[in-house]
């Protein structure tokens, strides 16, 4: 073959000739290099603004961090996370653990029976409701968002076609700038995603073991809480931290549903705001951008694993 | 502090509730099986009481006591109807024959008489003859009709469809408000009577019935919450905002297809103007030029290995390059909205996409792999607008003549600087020497009579000849020359300039999600059997070989799944661009001018047919992921 002579002269070149051989040495080590360079121009911007949130705002405006050590100091987070300037940034971390952990229990919840369900109940048209579920991951939640705060701020009504008669679907109770606005529009848009994560994890556990309970007589009430649920933790785990990272860090859902009430909005509403006077309070965002971070971050790196996770069985499968 | 408690008050309650409504149900389709009877009046018994609060909340009825200066009692109605439905279904279940109808229709009478009494006088209907009994009688008999052809009983559908017909007969046409008491109380009479007759002519469950009941209200506990959820906050407002789109913009009055009219018509949405520009744009030359390279790079390998046209890294990579290059080209003509975000989907997937699998290649063959994977994913965890403020502080422009404290700008004038200074020879001479090396490595590989490699080394020396010409001739990196012939330091205003401000502002999400592509991809080419690669290594593959004709094939569908993925996450981008930009120096993307049109300028018509464009952005990827999923159930 003619590639094989080739690869062998190749491989003989490397090995014998003296600088081919070093040559050879030094491009196996090229990879590690790359990724370290890589690494570096990934964290650079994070770190840049670390350094800089421990730096005056003169200091800011004149140097250069890469020109100017000592001099730190904790003067931008007392002044960010004070009720100064800001509004209190305290008070926006508040909201936003007000904000995620309901919105991260509550579809859990629903989804993993949903997922059973689709998993393991007998009934017509199964395949069809779960594939039409799970396309709705794709449908964009901007498509839902007139619709849903017009809901929340002046209730549903719907006028039936040639009788002419008004009917009530969703009260005016008035949700528009509360928190259950968000938690509730968070649960909805989380779902399809939550059953396909929960349900390609539910799916895949072994079957006699289901089928031996039902024999002993278990419905499938019991056989969801003594069963499923207790083999499920990793990925009730995974998703979990998922759902959590995405409406701690969300945006769009609390500006636009609970954007009116100031004392409400979480952490990233509240540097965003921020940072619409970016030339005034650049040295603020710094420390305020780190305050809203820190606390993703640590979950991340405590609960990577889990996390990776999440992300495959939601992704390599198939 | 009160403000915490009562957070964590609203999460006990809320979670609270939905246990309790869960496990209670479940206790309830529970009972079936042990007592049919308690099953009976407590499913009458919560009928009665929703009943009872579609009611109230219809404001159909109302108790007033005393007047209408006395307490409103209106709230009490439906657990009175639900302790009256709870006694009508306790008492009939057991009973069979002339005496089951009698119970039920009778009942039905009564409970809709009293239902009748609570009528709020504005909902009195002024009922006329004819479609009173028109309605009940064309209904009766398509529903009879259609279950006599389906083999059914006749009957029963017949009591169905006249009830039916009867709410619409006697509450649908007529006007509501214009009418007596005693015909209030005659329609909730006959309706709730009709109900209660086509009960009483059914049969008692047996107890299979009893089962399959059981079996298919445990499916619905399980699902309702659920679909119901989906329906009610991403069904139903999806289908209402492609409504609200052909309408006014206070949603009233229907204007066809006027709001896609002026977004195809407004040029800061769409403007097409420029498409002649595309093709005199030196970026369109450069993407000739690499389509060319890549070409002739694809037949000579090709050539080698016997083939028509090789498929690897030296013929790939200049053909996607100049693929690229021809989008930056129409995308920097092409502008507006529309195509901004055209631009975003295009760019964003390409480079997150390409990126994680180079990363996860890398880091496949590196040291401390774990470490490094982990910082780059790390991203991941910081919000769109963290990221976005992040990045703005890389890209301060300070005022040219003072120095500059962000990193990129820094670098830029810093480069500008040494092109013009004596140190562009040092700059020089060490690309000369890498050159050299470069040279080296291609001449030894067309001896080892290896193309790719001796191909390979040649277009990477291309850039650093070029490099080498900036700095000795007409100088690189952030310079201006005054009038008086003096170099002066230049900025780059990255979220200005345009049209390129809009790359820089993808950037940001780049480096979030190459990590999300890496993570998937590493765990994929981990995946692929080892005893391929080794079988390819023995039949004489090179590593590149390999690379492209084994590995990338077996990860085809992940590859697929994360470029769907990414699409759907890019084509609603919003905000980075309103945390950067905000839209302005022609930086405005779908999702943002639809929450301004929308919420900021109230125009909801034309806020939901921006939505439905994003929303039509992503139909083909759904239709491509039902696709999939139908193809993974069979």
């Amino acid at each position: 073959m003619a590639t094989m002579t080739r690869v062998e002269k190749l491989a003989v070149a490397g090995r014998t000739m003296g600088v081919g051989g070093r040559l050879y040495r030094i491009l196996s080590a090229v990879p590690t290099w790359v990724l370290w360079g890589l690494v570096v121009i990934w964290s650079l911007p994070t770190f840049t603004v670390l350094v800089n949130s421990f730096r005056t705002a003169d200091a800011q405006r004149a140097v250069a961090w890469w020109n100017d050590f000592g001099g730190y100091t904790l003067e931008n987070y007392a002044e960010v996370l004070g009720s100064g300037v800001t509004g209190g940034m305290a008070q926006a971390l508040l909201n936003s653990f007000s904000i995620a952990i309901p919105a991260t229990i509550i579809p859990i919840a629903i989804a993993a029976f949903a997922a059973y369900a689709f998993a393991w109940m007998d009934f017509k048209g199964r395949e069809w409701w779960f594939i039409g579920t799970v396309s709705l991951l794709a449908v964009p939640l901007q498509t839902a968002l007139i619709p849903l705060l017009t809901m929340f701020s002046r209730g549903g009504r719907w006028t039936l076609p040639f009788f002419e008669k008004t009917v009530t679907l969703f009260p005016d109770v008035d949700l528009a700038g509360d928190l259950t606005s968000v938690w509730l529009a968070h649960t909805g848009f989380a779902l399809p995603f939550a059953i396909f994560l929960l349900h390609n994890y539910i799916s895949g556990l072994p079957k006699d073991v289901f089928e031996s309970a039902y024999i002993d007589g278990a419905d499938h009430y019991t056989i969801f809480w003594r069963l499923v649920v207790p083999l499920s933790v990793p990925v009730l785990a995974a998703f979990a931290i998922f759902q959590f990272l995405w409406t701690w860090n969300d945006y769009l859902i609390a500006l636009t549903f609970i954007g009116g009430n100031r004392e409400a909005l979480p952490a990233t509403v509240a540097i965003a705001s921020l940072a619409g006077e970016f030339g005034l309070r650049e040295h603020l965002l710094t420390a305020g951008a780190f305050v809203q971070a820190f606390v993703p971050i640590i979950v991340f790196f405590a609960l990577q694993r889990y996390f990776v996770r999440g992300i495959l069985a939601g992704s390599v499968k198939g | 502090m009160q403000q915490l408690i009562q957070t964590i008050l609203g999460i006990v309650v809320a979670v609270g509730v939905s246990a309790l409504l869960f496990v209670g149900a479940n206790k309830w389709a529970d009972q079936a099986l042990v007592s049919w009877r308690r099953f009976a009046a407590l499913s009458w018994a919560l009928g009665g009481a929703v009943f009872g609060v579609v009611l109230v909340g219809n404001r159909l009825v109302a108790w007033r006591p005393a007047g209408d200066g006395g307490p409103d009692l209106t709230w009490l109605l439906p657990p009175l109807l639900g302790v009256l439905f709870g006694l009508w279904g306790w008492l009939g279940t057991e009973r069979e024959g002339a005496g089951r109808v009698l119970w039920w229709a009778g009942g039905g009478v009564v409970l809709g008489l009293i239902v009748g009494v609570f009528a709020r006088s504005a909902t009195f209907p002024a009922m006329r003859i004819v479609p009173l009994v028109a309605w009940p009688a064309a209904i009766g008999l398509l529903w009879g009709g259609w279950n006599a052809v389906r083999g059914r009983r006749f009957l029963p559908g017949a009591v169905s469809g006249a009830t039916v017909g009867w709410l619409a007969g006697a509450f649908g046409v007529p006007t509501l408000g214009g009418g007596t008491r005693l015909e209030a109380m005659m329609g909730w009479a006959l309706l709730v009577g009709g109900v209660g007759l086509r009960i009483g002519i059914g049969s008692p469950f047996g107890v299979e019935e009893r089962r399959r009941l059981v079996e298919r209200a445990r499916t619905v506990i399980f699902l309702a919450p659920a679909l119901g959820f989906i329906g009610w906050a991403l069904v139903f407002p999806t289908i209402r905002t492609v409504y609200m789109s052909f309408l006014d913009r206070r949603a009233e009055r229907w204007v066809g297809l006027a709001n896609y009219q002026r977004t195809f018509t407004d040029p800061t949405i769409f403007k097409v103007e420029g498409w002649p520009e595309i093709f005199r744009s030196e970026l369109f030359y450069w993407s000739v030029g690499l389509a060319l390279v890549g070409l002739i790079a694809g037949r000579l390998l090709g050539r080698q290995s016997g083939r028509a046209f090789e498929v690897g890294g030296l013929s790939v990579t200049p053909l996607a390059a100049s693929v690229f290059l021809f989008a930056f080209a129409a995308f920097s003509k092409l502008r507006g909205t529309i195509f901004n975000n055209l631009w975003w989907i295009f760019t964003v997937t390409i480079l997150a996409t390409g990126l994680g699998l180079a990363i996860a290649v890398l880091a496949d063959r590196a040291r401390f792999e774990s470490v490094a994977k982990s910082i780059i994913f790390m991203p991941m965890a910081i919000s769109f607008v963290g990221a976005g403020i992040i990045w703005r502080f890389m890209y301060i422009a300070r005022p040219p003549d003072r120095t500059q404290t962000g990193v990129l700008n820094a670098l830029w004038v810093w480069l500008g600087r040494v092109s013009h200074s004596n140190g562009r020879y040092v700059a020089a001479l060490l690309l000369g020497v890498a050159l050299a090396a470069l040279l080296y490595v291609a001449w030894r590989g067309y001896q080892a009579g290896s193309n790719s490699l001796a191909i390979g080394s040649l277009v990477t020396a291309a850039p650093v000849v070029w490099l080498i010409y900036r700095f000795l001739g007409p100088g690189i990196g952030g310079f201006q020359t005054m009038p008086d012939g003096t170099i002066a330091p230049a900025t780059v205003l990255f979220l200005q300039e345009i049209p390129f401000n809009n790359v820089w502002l993808m950037v940001p999400f780049i480096w979030i999600y190459v990590g999300f592509c890496m993570v998937i991809f590493s765990a994929a080419i981990k995946g692929v059997p080892s005893d391929l690669i080794e079988a390819a290594k023995v039949d004489g593959a090179t590593e590149a070989q390999t690379f492209w004709r084994v590995v990338v094939p077996q990860i085809a569908p992940t590859i697929g799944v994360v470029v769907t993925t990414l699409i759907v996450v890019v084509a609603k981008v919003f905000d980075i661009v309103k945390v950067m930009t905000n839209g302005n120096f022609d930086t405005q993307v779908l999702a943002n001018e639809m929450w301004q049109r929308a919420f900021t300028e109230l125009d909801f018509g034309l806020g939901s047919a921006l939505a439905v464009l994003i929303f039509v952005a992503v139909l083909p990827i759904m239709y491509l992921n039902i696709r999939r999923m139908q193809k993974e159930a069979l």
